[in-house]
């Protein structure tokens, strides 16, 4: 119960720190800040359908780009408020990931993986195209932009994105993606929709990563493909969720904080050289910690028992 | 007479391989009805078919009177029918009592209520002691029963149950046969497939099926099954001439 106090309160610490950070009038500051929220968040949306449902994705930037362009394309063209085109953003997301979450999640293992990669880039390529999109020249949002309100906008969406993972790491949903997730033919036979589950967690997967995407554009005041559907991005997304600690509730948070921030002090101290430490680094935390901090954390710690504490206590049947 | 299952000329092939060939039987309201057959006879196919995992080439399968060829698997779970898998399919990594909430959630809406109607399944396994473990740390046998646990949770009214003899040792295979006669109690009809262990096929069954390369060669009470020649010849081959 005390454990359960101090968590919480140093949670709440770190919020109200985050959420008073703006006032520090500094910029290089929030900007630190800004791209810790931001990589949290999306390893949250990366979460629910690759660390829950087993689904693991490369392509969750898809809906991150929709986002982005989504607030490009509004703000220039229709000339509509930008967190208006971003909820619009989430919403286009929610509605393409029903079809998208029906073909693609019939695909499994690294079928998937590849499959929503390839999703990730097809799309690129036609927004670098098409003339609606701007093409290769990308597309410059109009003069106005306010990174305090995009920051905040981006922590609002963090805390409601920790929120659902708490309501679905101890609701029945939950389980039957964590049940999925371990056997789907035995989930399926033991009454789990397997399909309806997982389109569900596919979905909550593509609104979040749209609305950071959203707040991104409006960031940048510049969209242009091949930085919005960013390879780079995705994989630093996937890295923070893994090395936190995938399908837990707390590991994006950890790995999203700990590996932006670490990510940023290397490409300022070593600005040659940072991408390489950076790999190196994430190669020996998997090696070090393989299932992830706050897994190896909870197993130190935790009270689940042994299986051989438990046998000596088993009467003969 | 009400049939709680019915198969009725049940065909599936793997490409050119025929596994079940025409197989027609039924099972009754509370009837516990063995499926006996060599290994590769075809039970965990006839099973596979049962409940939804893969479709028959031919023939219809009713429940309840209701064709379930084509529902998907989760709707025939819905409908009432539990199963087991031979080669057991824990979820190793959710705990014990995890596990058996998930066909508790069957019946129950949230996550609380399913756990509560786990724990009393668990009980009835004697695998309480062991519900906040790790799947992945139990024993075969007990594995087994968390096989048997899961599907009891969803409250069905039929229950297949693939090879849960297999591997335990002759106390298991006695509290495994009370456990089984004590489902009859609850109005719970089994189905279970066996390649051996006659002697718990014959206590505890009220009719048996016996499957040979995929056919039917017989069906009867456990007496009529035993002086069977067919099934004698299936198991023993036939006496050389002298």
């Amino acid at each position: 119960m005390n454990r359960r106090y101090l968590g919480l309160a140093a949670l709440a610490i770190l919020f109200i720190t985050a959420a008073l950070v703006p006032l520090s009038g500094n910029g290089y500051i929030l900007s630190l800040f800004y791209v810790s929220v931001l990589f949290t968040g999306l390893a949250y949306g990366w979460n629910i359908i690759s660390g829950y449902a087993g689904y693991l994705s490369f392509g969750q930037i898809t809906f991150f780009g929709i986002g982005a362009y989504a607030v490009a394309i509004g703000t220039t063209r229709f000339h509509a408020e930008w967190w208006i085109c971003a909820l619009a953003g989430g919403v286009i997301c929610a509605l393409l990931a029903v079809p998208m979450g029906y073909l693609m999640l019939r695909l499994q293992g690294p079928f998937f993986a590849l499959g929503m990669l390839g999703l990730a880039q097809s799309l690129r390529i036609a927004t670098d195209t098409i003339p609606f999109t701007g093409g290769s020249e990308g597309i410059y949002l109009p003069p106005g932009a306010n990174a305090v309100w995009v920051y905040y906008w981006s922590l609002m969406i963090l805390v409601l994105a920790i929120g659902l993972t708490a309501i679905i790491d101890r609701n029945a949903f939950g389980l039957r993606l964590r049940a999925l997730r371990e056997d789907e033919r035995a989930a399926g036979t033991l009454g789990v929709d397997t399909t309806s589950t997982k389109v569900k967690a596919f979905i909550l997967s593509a609104i979040i990563p749209a609305l950071l995407g959203g707040g991104y554009a409006w960031y940048l005041t510049y969209v242009e493909p091949s930085s919005i559907y960013s390879t780079e991005i995705e994989l630093q997304t996937v890295a923070m969720a893994i090395l936190g600690g995938m399908g837990t509730l707390w590991g994006p948070l950890v790995g999203g904080i700990l590996m932006s921030q670490v990510s940023e002090t290397l490409s300022t101290k070593f600005p040659q050289t940072h991408l390489m430490i950076f790999g190196a680094l994430i190669v020996a935390m998997l090696i070090a910690l393989p299932s992830g901090i706050v897994p190896a954390i909870t197993e130190r710690f935790g009270r689940k028992r042994t299986a051989t504490q438990a046998r000596s206590q088993e009467a003969i049947p | 007479m009400s049939n709680l299952l019915e198969i009725e000329g049940v065909s599936r092939s793997f490409g050119g391989l025929r596994a079940l060939t025409d197989v027609s039987f039924s099972v009754g309201e509370g009837e516990i009805v063995s499926i006996i057959g060599p290994n590769g006879a075809g039970k965990t196919t006839l099973f596979n078919v049962i409940s939804g995992v893969m479709p028959p080439s031919s023939g219809d399968v009713r429940f309840k009177g209701k064709s379930i060829v084509g529902v998907p698997t989760h709707r025939i779970a819905h409908e009432g029918i539990g199963r087991t898998y031979q080669i057991v399919r824990p979820f190793v990594r959710l705990s014990v009592l995890d596990n058996v909430a998930v066909g508790a959630l069957v019946h129950e809406k949230t996550l609380a209520a399913a756990r509560r109607r786990a724990e009393e399944v668990l009980e009835m396994v004697r695998l309480s002691h062991l519900s906040d473990v790790l799947a992945s740390s139990l024993t075969l046998t007990q594995r087994k029963r968390l096989e048997v646990a899961r599907a009891l949770a969803m409250r069905p009214t039929l229950l297949l149950l693939d090879e849960v003899m297999a591997g335990l040792n002759p106390t298991e295979v006695d509290a495994m046969c009370a456990f089984i006669l004590d489902l009859r109690k609850h109005g719970i009809a089994a189905v279970g497939g066996i390649e051996h262990l006659m002697r718990f096929v014959m206590n505890i069954s009220d009719r048996i099926v016996v499957l040979d390369f995929g056919r039917k060669i017989a069906e009867g009470t456990p007496q009529e099954i035993s002086a069977h020649p067919e099934v004698i010849a299936a198991y023993f081959g036939t006496p050389i001439e002298t």
